[in-house]
């Protein structure tokens, strides 16, 4: 007969996915209920009553749960979206990594030249210049640091260094909400949500059992990068068609349409081995631009054309998106991933 | 490729092991008396290393006993896994002597700066 401790502990290792407690969960819960139960019946009682799983061994459980849900050994279908993650989480830190790099080659010419960039979120609330800016640049410059780490595969200074890295933009939100001096309904929620914070919790898919990344290729994206997206917007400043540049969640579904264009003829290939991983990516990334295009919507309420234009992204990325989705759906079956490991259940 | 390094936990629970098979509950026992208390494994973080162990082949199931209603599955090392063991003792060794040596020499050096 299960006591309340057991049903406690049962209902935590429900974060794990059922095919491990299919494996394991019996073998759990005799080694949980063994280090709390003393073999004296009415100790026993009183302890499985008053009892429960701590804090500390919940995250222990919700910390494997992480590691198998996103990439762990024999975990084939989550495998492949494990990767997927990673990559788009590498994804948008390259992209926060190009805009500082941009921040360091025009520092001081940069919102003239580029003023359609989003302004640090900061610059809402504060006044410019002085010690905050200092703090917003830094943190901006941040990103190439934490972008570096991951890719080198240093997870855990990525992971902190991204943690310090979206404090000042949540500080000058909070204090743009609070005063009531926010632009728009939603501010710069949106980015700082989609592309600060959220890159930063799904850092967790990068634990010790991930496959090692592709150093060298995302290294050298970084450069190659920058060229491609400040390469075409400088030149149409240049020549006087900037009135064709996009606003920043616009940029951002047009790069995202034009990778999956870029990635479609592989993804249609069947000769092309292990491209359903790109697909999953670029799935992602379309849904942190689409996301990010639709709360921004709002920035517009009163100019009828740029939301027609907003709309337009939105349905080029969807249709973009739509290019790359069989292949992305073979991926979860085909891509090849850790081994099981049904032989421990013997 | 180079393989991972053996992480602390899993040095221990292999250890746990080498003398012979155990359940879960022991390990966690035997791994928390090897470190002196130093290392209290939770259980999710034990099932963590010993699937991954069991993964990398170097431990396996070795029996099921019944005990209080409930089954212990016990674990014992593999062959590969009591090299991999072996092999990450000597390592563990002879980064001890390096340290032991060079606090040896330290100690001299300070003793004979002071002198």
């Amino acid at each position: 007969m299960s006591s309340d401790l057991e049903r406690r502990y049962r209902r935590v290792l429900r974060l794990l996915p059922g095919w491990y407690r299919e494996q394991w969960e019996e073998d759990m819960v005799a080694a949980f209920l063994d280090s709390w139960l003393t073999g004296d019946p009415e100790a026993d009682e009183y302890i499985s009553k008053a009892a429960g799983p701590s804090s500390a061994e919940v995250a222990s459980v919700a910390g494997l749960a992480v590691r198998l849900y996103l990439g762990g050994p024999g975990t084939a279908r989550r495998y492949a979206w494990g990767q997927a993650l990673r990559r788009a989480v590498l994804a948008v830190l390259l992209l926060h990594a190009v805009l500082a790099v941009d921040i360091l080659v025009f520092l001081e010419g940069n919102r003239r030249l580029v003023g359609w960039l989003p302004a640090p979120p900061g610059s809402l609330a504060v006044a410019p210049g002085g010690v905050w800016d200092a703090v917003f640049y830094l943190a901006s410059v941040t990103w190439i640091a934490v972008f570096v780490a991951l890719a080198v595969g240093h997870y855990r200074t990525g992971r902190v260094l991204a943690a310090l890295a979206i404090v000042p933009n949540l500080a000058a939100l909070l204090q743009a909400q609070l005063t009531g001096i926010m632009p728009a309904p939603f501010g710069s929620w949106p980015f700082w949500a989609l592309f600060d914070l959220a890159p930063v919790l799904a850092m967790t898919a990068f634990h010790r059992d991930a496959p090692p990344t592709a150093r060298r290729p995302w290294l050298l994206a970084l450069p190659a990068g920058y060229l491609l997206v400040y390469g075409p917007l400088l030149a149409l400043e240049a020549t006087g068609n900037s009135a064709w540049l996009p606003d920043f969640p616009g940029l951002c579904c047009i790069i995202v349409s034009l990778a999956c264009l870029a990635h479609a003829p592989r993804a249609w290939s069947r000769r092309a081995a292990g491209t359903g991983l790109w697909s999953l990516t670029l799935i992602l990334l379309a849904a942190v631009a689409g996301a990010n295009r639709l709360l921004t919507l709002t920035d517009y309420v009163n100019d009828p054309h740029l939301i027609k234009v907003s709309l337009a992204e939105l349905l080029i990325v969807l249709a973009a998106v739509a290019l790359v989705a069989p292949d992305a759906a073979r991926a979860q079956a085909v891509t090849p991933a850790p081994p099981h490991p049904s032989a421990v259940a013997g | 490729m180079a393989s991972k390094p053996m992480t602390g936990q899993a040095f221990f629970v292999l250890t746990a092991l080498a003398d012979g098979p155990r359940h879960g509950y022991g390990i966690v026992g035997e791994v928390a008396e090897l470190s002196q208390g130093r290392v209290k494994l939770k259980i999710g973080s034990l099932y963590g290393v010993l699937d991954r162990l069991a993964v990398e082949g170097l431990i396996e199931p070795d029996r099921e006993e019944a005990h209080d209603g409930r089954l212990r599955r016990y674990y014992r090392l593999t062959r590969d896994g009591r090299g991999a063991l072996a092999e990450e003792a000597e390592l563990r060794a002879a980064t001890a002597r390096v340290v032991r040596a060079r606090l040896g020499q330290t100690g001299t050096a300070a003793a004979g700066a002071s002198g």
